[in-house]
Protein backbone atom coordinates (compact mmCIF):
# COMPACT_ATOMS: atom_id res chain seq x y z
CA UNK A 1 0.00 0.00 0.00
CA UNK A 2 2.76 2.27 1.11
CA UNK A 3 4.83 2.07 -2.17
CA UNK A 4 1.31 1.77 -3.85
CA UNK A 5 0.94 5.25 -2.84
CA UNK A 6 5.03 7.15 -3.29
CA UNK A 7 4.25 5.32 -6.76
CA UNK A 8 1.31 7.67 -7.38
CA UNK A 9 2.71 10.87 -5.86
CA UNK A 10 5.86 10.50 -8.22
CA UNK A 11 3.27 10.21 -11.23
CA UNK A 12 1.41 13.48 -9.86
CA UNK A 13 4.77 14.75 -9.29
CA UNK A 14 5.71 14.23 -13.28
CA UNK A 15 2.60 15.51 -14.32
CA UNK A 16 3.23 18.04 -12.54
CA UNK A 17 6.40 19.12 -14.11
CA UNK A 18 5.15 18.81 -17.60
CA UNK A 19 1.95 21.37 -16.72
CA UNK A 20 4.23 23.82 -15.25
CA UNK A 21 6.33 23.45 -18.99
CA UNK A 22 3.37 23.91 -20.33
CA UNK A 23 2.07 26.84 -18.55
CA UNK A 24 5.22 29.07 -18.59
CA UNK A 25 5.30 28.20 -22.59
CA UNK A 26 1.97 28.64 -23.80
CA UNK A 27 -0.41 31.74 -23.16
CA UNK A 28 -3.82 30.98 -21.62
CA UNK A 29 -5.25 32.50 -24.88
CA UNK A 30 -2.96 33.42 -27.59
CA UNK A 31 -2.44 36.31 -30.24
CA UNK A 32 -4.58 36.28 -33.08
CA UNK A 33 -2.07 34.97 -35.86
CA UNK A 34 -1.68 34.11 -39.69
CA UNK A 35 -2.80 31.01 -40.83
CA UNK A 36 -0.10 30.10 -42.69
CA UNK A 37 2.32 29.86 -39.41
CA UNK A 38 0.27 26.23 -39.39
CA UNK A 39 2.31 25.04 -43.06
CA UNK A 40 5.62 25.38 -40.77
CA UNK A 41 4.34 23.05 -37.89
CA UNK A 42 3.84 20.15 -40.55
CA UNK A 43 6.68 21.09 -43.21
CA UNK A 44 7.59 17.44 -43.93
CA UNK A 45 3.93 16.40 -43.47
CA UNK A 46 1.90 16.22 -46.94
CA UNK A 47 -1.49 15.07 -45.42
CA UNK A 48 -1.58 18.15 -42.85
CA UNK A 49 0.07 20.23 -45.94
CA UNK A 50 -2.71 19.25 -47.98
CA UNK A 51 -5.31 19.87 -45.41
CA UNK A 52 -4.05 23.73 -44.37
CA UNK A 53 -4.19 24.58 -47.80
CA UNK A 54 -7.70 23.68 -47.70
CA UNK A 55 -8.08 25.03 -44.69
CA UNK A 56 -6.08 28.58 -45.60
CA UNK A 57 -8.83 28.97 -48.62
CA UNK A 58 -12.15 29.46 -45.95
CA UNK A 59 -9.94 30.78 -42.86
CA UNK A 60 -7.68 33.54 -42.21
CA UNK A 61 -6.48 33.66 -38.83
CA UNK A 62 -5.68 31.46 -36.04
CA UNK A 63 -5.83 32.20 -32.32
CA UNK A 64 -3.79 28.99 -30.20
CA UNK A 65 -4.93 28.02 -26.51
CA UNK A 66 -3.42 26.44 -23.92
CA UNK A 67 -3.74 22.72 -23.89
CA UNK A 68 -4.28 22.16 -20.72
CA UNK A 69 -7.23 19.93 -20.87
CA UNK A 70 -10.17 22.93 -20.78
CA UNK A 71 -9.03 24.15 -24.22
CA UNK A 72 -12.29 23.84 -25.90
CA UNK A 73 -14.14 25.22 -23.18
CA UNK A 74 -11.76 28.50 -23.05
CA UNK A 75 -11.45 28.89 -26.81
CA UNK A 76 -15.16 28.84 -27.02
CA UNK A 77 -15.71 31.03 -24.43
CA UNK A 78 -12.83 33.44 -26.22
CA UNK A 79 -14.19 33.35 -29.56
CA UNK A 80 -17.65 33.74 -28.85
CA UNK A 81 -17.28 36.95 -26.61
CA UNK A 82 -14.97 38.28 -29.19
CA UNK A 83 -17.29 37.46 -32.08
CA UNK A 84 -20.29 39.43 -29.57
CA UNK A 85 -17.88 42.40 -29.39
CA UNK A 86 -19.96 44.27 -32.09
CA UNK A 87 -23.82 42.24 -32.00
CA UNK A 88 -25.85 44.34 -29.57
CA UNK A 89 -28.54 42.06 -30.47
CA UNK A 90 -26.78 38.70 -30.00
CA UNK A 91 -24.84 39.89 -26.82
CA UNK A 92 -28.08 41.00 -24.85
CA UNK A 93 -29.92 37.86 -25.95
CA UNK A 94 -26.66 35.89 -24.29
CA UNK A 95 -26.30 38.19 -21.58
CA UNK A 96 -30.01 37.24 -20.37
CA UNK A 97 -29.65 34.29 -20.92
CA UNK A 98 -26.05 33.94 -18.65
CA UNK A 99 -27.57 36.36 -15.65
CA UNK A 100 -30.66 33.58 -15.73
CA UNK A 101 -28.42 30.33 -16.08
CA UNK A 102 -27.56 30.72 -12.35
CA UNK A 103 -31.83 30.06 -10.80
CA UNK A 104 -31.55 27.40 -12.96
CA UNK A 105 -28.32 25.62 -11.74
CA UNK A 106 -29.17 26.32 -8.49
CA UNK A 107 -32.85 24.40 -9.07
CA UNK A 108 -30.64 21.24 -10.44
CA UNK A 109 -28.87 21.55 -6.66
CA UNK A 110 -25.48 22.53 -7.31
CA UNK A 111 -24.27 24.42 -3.98
CA UNK A 112 -25.33 27.99 -4.12
CA UNK A 113 -22.86 29.32 -2.35
CA UNK A 114 -20.10 28.32 -4.77
CA UNK A 115 -22.18 28.85 -7.63
CA UNK A 116 -22.52 32.50 -6.98
CA UNK A 117 -19.07 32.97 -6.79
CA UNK A 118 -18.27 31.66 -10.19
CA UNK A 119 -20.98 33.43 -11.09
CA UNK A 120 -20.28 36.68 -10.23
CA UNK A 121 -17.02 36.44 -11.89
CA UNK A 122 -18.35 34.81 -15.24
CA UNK A 123 -21.22 37.93 -15.58
CA UNK A 124 -18.37 40.58 -14.77
CA UNK A 125 -16.61 39.51 -17.70
CA UNK A 126 -19.98 39.20 -19.77
CA UNK A 127 -20.26 42.26 -18.44
CA UNK A 128 -16.94 44.08 -19.78
CA UNK A 129 -17.84 42.88 -23.33
CA UNK A 130 -21.08 44.79 -22.99
CA UNK A 131 -19.79 48.06 -21.75
CA UNK A 132 -17.00 50.34 -22.17
CA UNK A 133 -15.77 51.56 -25.78
CA UNK A 134 -12.55 50.52 -28.37
CA UNK A 135 -10.56 49.14 -25.25
CA UNK A 136 -12.99 46.01 -24.45
CA UNK A 137 -10.64 43.78 -26.89
CA UNK A 138 -7.83 44.29 -25.15
CA UNK A 139 -9.77 43.83 -21.52
CA UNK A 140 -11.30 40.63 -22.89
CA UNK A 141 -7.55 39.41 -23.96
CA UNK A 142 -6.60 40.55 -20.74
CA UNK A 143 -8.93 38.82 -18.42
CA UNK A 144 -8.77 35.36 -20.47
CA UNK A 145 -5.16 35.30 -19.61
CA UNK A 146 -5.70 36.01 -16.25
CA UNK A 147 -5.72 32.48 -14.61
CA UNK A 148 -8.58 34.01 -11.91
CA UNK A 149 -10.94 34.90 -14.42
CA UNK A 150 -10.36 32.85 -17.43
CA UNK A 151 -10.39 29.60 -15.31
CA UNK A 152 -13.85 30.81 -13.48
CA UNK A 153 -15.20 31.35 -16.98
CA UNK A 154 -14.31 27.67 -18.15
CA UNK A 155 -15.48 26.31 -14.54
CA UNK A 156 -19.09 28.28 -15.55
CA UNK A 157 -18.91 26.98 -18.97
CA UNK A 158 -18.75 23.30 -17.34
CA UNK A 159 -20.93 23.72 -15.37
CA UNK A 160 -23.73 24.88 -18.14
CA UNK A 161 -23.00 22.09 -20.07
CA UNK A 162 -23.29 19.58 -17.18
CA UNK A 163 -26.48 20.66 -16.25
CA UNK A 164 -27.68 20.80 -19.99
CA UNK A 165 -26.46 16.97 -19.74
CA UNK A 166 -28.20 16.23 -16.23
CA UNK A 167 -31.92 18.17 -17.26
CA UNK A 168 -31.66 15.85 -20.95
CA UNK A 169 -30.32 12.85 -18.96
CA UNK A 170 -32.44 10.52 -20.63
CA UNK A 171 -31.74 11.35 -24.18
CA UNK A 172 -28.01 11.79 -23.28
CA UNK A 173 -27.83 8.45 -21.45
CA UNK A 174 -28.01 6.76 -25.16
CA UNK A 175 -24.23 8.57 -25.67
CA UNK A 176 -22.45 7.50 -22.64
CA UNK A 177 -20.17 4.24 -22.70
CA UNK A 178 -19.48 2.30 -20.34
CA UNK A 179 -21.76 1.60 -17.16
CA UNK A 180 -21.91 5.18 -16.08
CA UNK A 181 -24.96 7.45 -15.64
CA UNK A 182 -25.16 10.82 -17.13
CA UNK A 183 -24.66 12.28 -13.21
CA UNK A 184 -21.53 10.11 -13.00
CA UNK A 185 -20.17 11.06 -16.08
CA UNK A 186 -20.74 14.86 -15.07
CA UNK A 187 -19.02 14.55 -11.98
CA UNK A 188 -16.01 12.62 -13.52
CA UNK A 189 -15.77 14.41 -17.25
CA UNK A 190 -17.29 17.40 -17.46
CA UNK A 191 -17.32 19.47 -14.00
CA UNK A 192 -13.73 18.91 -12.66
CA UNK A 193 -11.19 21.24 -14.61
CA UNK A 194 -8.93 19.92 -16.95
CA UNK A 195 -10.60 16.79 -18.60
CA UNK A 196 -10.79 16.86 -21.96
CA UNK A 197 -14.01 17.70 -24.02
CA UNK A 198 -16.01 15.13 -26.58
CA UNK A 199 -17.96 15.36 -28.92
CA UNK A 200 -20.77 15.28 -25.88
CA UNK A 201 -19.33 18.44 -24.48
CA UNK A 202 -19.38 20.22 -27.43
CA UNK A 203 -23.21 19.20 -28.23
CA UNK A 204 -24.20 20.14 -24.40
CA UNK A 205 -22.44 24.04 -24.38
CA UNK A 206 -23.93 24.56 -27.60
CA UNK A 207 -27.33 22.95 -27.31
CA UNK A 208 -27.32 24.81 -23.58
CA UNK A 209 -26.56 28.39 -24.83
CA UNK A 210 -27.84 27.88 -28.65
CA UNK A 211 -24.85 29.21 -30.10
CA UNK A 212 -23.47 27.09 -33.31
CA UNK A 213 -20.37 25.92 -33.28
CA UNK A 214 -18.33 24.57 -36.03
CA UNK A 215 -15.78 22.35 -35.85
CA UNK A 216 -13.05 21.72 -38.52
CA UNK A 217 -11.60 18.47 -38.02
CA UNK A 218 -7.96 18.02 -39.45
CA UNK A 219 -6.45 14.54 -38.91
CA UNK A 220 -4.59 11.91 -41.19
CA UNK A 221 -7.71 10.69 -42.43
CA UNK A 222 -7.92 10.21 -46.23
CA UNK A 223 -9.26 13.01 -48.38
CA UNK A 224 -7.37 16.96 -48.51
CA UNK A 225 -10.51 18.95 -47.11
CA UNK A 226 -10.75 19.47 -43.45
CA UNK A 227 -14.38 18.46 -42.20
CA UNK A 228 -16.60 20.16 -40.25
CA UNK A 229 -19.05 19.28 -37.71
CA UNK A 230 -21.75 22.23 -36.68
CA UNK A 231 -23.11 21.89 -33.21
CA UNK A 232 -25.82 21.40 -32.92
CA UNK A 233 -26.26 19.98 -36.16
CA UNK A 234 -28.08 22.63 -38.49
CA UNK A 235 -27.35 25.64 -36.65
CA UNK A 236 -25.13 28.68 -37.97
CA UNK A 237 -22.02 28.71 -36.74
CA UNK A 238 -21.02 32.05 -34.46
CA UNK A 239 -17.53 30.08 -33.10
CA UNK A 240 -15.38 28.18 -35.46
CA UNK A 241 -12.33 26.07 -33.76
CA UNK A 242 -9.68 24.05 -35.35
CA UNK A 243 -9.25 20.34 -33.90
CA UNK A 244 -6.32 18.74 -33.83
CA UNK A 245 -5.89 15.04 -31.91
CA UNK A 246 -6.27 15.75 -28.48
CA UNK A 247 -6.61 20.08 -29.15
CA UNK A 248 -8.77 22.92 -29.88
CA UNK A 249 -7.91 26.70 -31.78
CA UNK A 250 -10.08 29.16 -32.45
CA UNK A 251 -10.22 30.25 -36.15
CA UNK A 252 -11.44 33.14 -38.01
CA UNK A 253 -13.43 32.92 -41.23
CA UNK A 254 -12.12 35.21 -44.48
CA UNK A 255 -15.53 36.15 -45.31
CA UNK A 256 -17.30 36.27 -41.53
CA UNK A 257 -20.86 36.03 -42.06
CA UNK A 258 -22.89 37.08 -38.59
CA UNK B 1 -1.23 39.12 -1.65
CA UNK B 2 -4.50 37.93 -2.64
CA UNK B 3 -4.68 35.19 -5.32
CA UNK B 4 -8.34 33.14 -6.54
CA UNK B 5 -7.23 30.54 -4.38
CA UNK B 6 -6.55 32.81 -1.28
CA UNK B 7 -9.92 34.45 -2.06
CA UNK B 8 -12.11 31.91 -2.42
CA UNK B 9 -10.83 30.50 0.86
CA UNK B 10 -11.26 33.30 2.91
CA UNK B 11 -14.88 33.01 1.44
CA UNK B 12 -14.79 28.96 2.50
CA UNK B 13 -13.74 30.38 5.90
CA UNK B 14 -16.57 32.69 6.51
CA UNK B 15 -18.89 30.12 5.09
CA UNK B 16 -17.67 27.38 7.67
CA UNK B 17 -18.01 30.24 10.50
CA UNK B 18 -21.54 31.29 9.78
CA UNK B 19 -23.32 28.19 8.54
CA UNK B 20 -21.15 25.66 10.26
CA UNK B 21 -22.14 22.32 9.49
CA UNK B 22 -22.88 19.57 12.53
CA UNK B 23 -19.74 17.75 13.60
CA UNK B 24 -17.36 19.35 11.99
CA UNK B 25 -15.01 22.23 12.20
CA UNK B 26 -12.18 23.63 10.93
CA UNK B 27 -9.68 26.55 10.32
CA UNK B 28 -7.07 28.17 8.72
CA UNK B 29 -3.48 27.82 10.56
CA UNK B 30 -2.62 31.39 11.98
CA UNK B 31 0.36 32.40 9.57
CA UNK B 32 -0.91 30.70 6.24
CA UNK B 33 -4.28 30.25 4.75
CA UNK B 34 -3.12 27.38 2.27
CA UNK B 35 -2.86 25.17 5.51
CA UNK B 36 -5.94 24.16 7.51
CA UNK B 37 -6.67 22.69 10.65
CA UNK B 38 -9.75 20.45 10.98
CA UNK B 39 -11.72 18.53 13.59
CA UNK B 40 -14.36 15.78 12.46
CA UNK B 41 -16.52 14.33 15.47
CA UNK B 42 -17.64 10.55 14.91
CA UNK B 43 -21.29 10.31 13.50
CA UNK B 44 -23.62 9.22 15.97
CA UNK B 45 -24.94 5.00 15.61
CA UNK B 46 -21.34 4.76 14.37
CA UNK B 47 -18.32 3.00 15.98
CA UNK B 48 -16.95 6.17 15.39
CA UNK B 49 -19.27 8.14 17.81
CA UNK B 50 -17.30 10.60 20.24
CA UNK B 51 -14.23 10.71 18.74
CA UNK B 52 -12.88 13.72 17.93
CA UNK B 53 -10.92 13.67 15.08
CA UNK B 54 -7.75 15.88 13.71
CA UNK B 55 -7.22 16.25 9.93
CA UNK B 56 -5.02 18.91 8.22
CA UNK B 57 -5.79 20.42 4.82
CA UNK B 58 -3.58 21.53 2.40
CA UNK B 59 -3.98 23.80 -0.31
CA UNK B 60 -2.43 24.89 -3.84
CA UNK B 61 -2.80 27.89 -5.55
CA UNK B 62 -4.97 25.78 -8.22
CA UNK B 63 -7.40 25.68 -5.58
CA UNK B 64 -10.50 25.18 -6.52
CA UNK B 65 -9.57 23.98 -9.67
CA UNK B 66 -7.63 21.17 -7.94
CA UNK B 67 -8.46 19.67 -4.63
CA UNK B 68 -6.52 20.27 -1.28
CA UNK B 69 -4.89 17.34 0.21
CA UNK B 70 -6.16 15.80 2.86
CA UNK B 71 -5.08 13.90 5.86
CA UNK B 72 -5.99 12.40 9.09
CA UNK B 73 -3.50 13.66 11.99
CA UNK B 74 -5.49 11.49 14.50
CA UNK B 75 -4.52 7.29 14.06
CA UNK B 76 -7.03 5.93 11.99
CA UNK B 77 -8.58 2.58 11.63
CA UNK B 78 -11.28 3.17 8.64
CA UNK B 79 -11.31 0.98 5.18
CA UNK B 80 -10.58 4.04 2.90
CA UNK B 81 -7.74 5.74 5.38
CA UNK B 82 -3.58 5.27 4.15
CA UNK B 83 -1.03 4.04 7.37
CA UNK B 84 -0.26 7.63 6.95
CA UNK B 85 -3.71 9.23 7.28
CA UNK B 86 -4.03 9.67 3.77
CA UNK B 87 -7.82 9.68 2.46
CA UNK B 88 -9.05 7.40 -0.20
CA UNK B 89 -12.43 9.68 -1.30
CA UNK B 90 -13.89 9.77 -5.13
CA UNK B 91 -14.62 13.61 -4.38
CA UNK B 92 -10.94 14.16 -3.36
CA UNK B 93 -9.89 12.70 -6.47
CA UNK B 94 -11.38 12.10 -10.12
CA UNK B 95 -15.13 13.22 -9.00
CA UNK B 96 -13.58 16.62 -7.80
CA UNK B 97 -15.64 19.56 -8.31
CA UNK B 98 -14.88 23.33 -8.43
CA UNK B 99 -18.12 23.56 -6.69
CA UNK B 100 -16.95 22.39 -3.98
CA UNK B 101 -15.81 24.25 -0.76
CA UNK B 102 -14.35 23.43 2.48
CA UNK B 103 -17.29 22.38 4.52
CA UNK B 104 -18.57 19.85 1.54
CA UNK B 105 -14.77 18.33 2.20
CA UNK B 106 -15.47 17.79 5.88
CA UNK B 107 -19.22 16.33 5.58
CA UNK B 108 -17.87 14.18 2.78
CA UNK B 109 -15.43 12.73 5.48
CA UNK B 110 -17.66 12.33 7.96
CA UNK B 111 -19.96 10.52 6.29
CA UNK B 112 -17.50 8.52 4.93
CA UNK B 113 -17.06 7.44 8.58
CA UNK B 114 -20.40 5.92 8.91
CA UNK B 115 -20.76 4.83 5.26
CA UNK B 116 -17.08 2.69 4.88
CA UNK B 117 -16.27 1.81 0.96
CA UNK B 118 -14.65 -1.59 1.29
CA UNK B 119 -13.97 -2.34 -1.93
CA UNK B 120 -11.80 -0.23 -2.63
CA UNK B 121 -9.01 -0.10 0.42
CA UNK B 122 -6.77 1.94 1.80
CA UNK B 123 -6.60 -0.72 4.69
CA UNK B 124 -6.93 -3.80 3.89
CA UNK B 125 -7.29 -5.00 7.26
CA UNK B 126 -9.77 -2.31 7.98
CA UNK B 127 -11.72 -3.68 4.82
CA UNK B 128 -11.43 -7.10 5.46
CA UNK B 129 -12.63 -6.69 9.06
CA UNK B 130 -15.54 -4.33 8.03
CA UNK B 131 -16.95 -7.00 5.39
CA UNK B 132 -16.17 -10.54 7.55
CA UNK B 133 -15.85 -9.63 11.87
CA UNK B 134 -17.63 -6.76 12.22
CA UNK B 135 -17.04 -6.83 15.79
CA UNK B 136 -13.15 -7.05 15.66
CA UNK B 137 -13.46 -3.85 13.59
CA UNK B 138 -15.44 -2.25 15.85
CA UNK B 139 -12.88 -2.83 18.52
CA UNK B 140 -10.12 -1.34 16.79
CA UNK B 141 -12.25 1.37 15.77
CA UNK B 142 -13.11 2.10 19.65
CA UNK B 143 -9.21 1.92 20.39
CA UNK B 144 -8.70 5.07 17.72
CA UNK B 145 -11.76 6.86 19.17
CA UNK B 146 -9.98 7.14 22.88
CA UNK B 147 -6.62 7.60 21.50
CA UNK B 148 -8.00 10.91 19.95
CA UNK B 149 -8.88 11.86 23.44
CA UNK B 150 -5.59 12.08 24.20
CA UNK B 151 -3.84 13.50 21.33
Amino acid sequence: MESNASQDELIIQQHREIEREISDTIKLIGEKENLSTLKNEYINDPVYQKKILDLCNKYENIRRTRPDGNCFFRAFGFAYLEHLLDKKDQYERFRELAEKSKDQLIALRFPKFTLEDFHDVFMEVVNAVGEGGEERMSELYRMFNEQGYSDYVVVYLRLIASAHLQEKAEFYQNFIEGNRTVIDFCHQEVEPMYKESDHIHIIALSSALDVGIRVRYMDRGDGSEVIAHDFPEGTAPRVHLLYRPGHYDILYEKNPSS
Amino acid sequence: MSTPARRRLMRDFKRLQEDPPTGVSGAPTDNNIMIWNAVIFGPHDTPFEDGTFKLTIEFTEEYPNKPPTVRFVSKMFHPNVYADGGICLDILQNRWSPTYDVSAILTSIQSLLSDPNPNSPANSMAAQLYKENRREYEKRVKACVEQSFVD
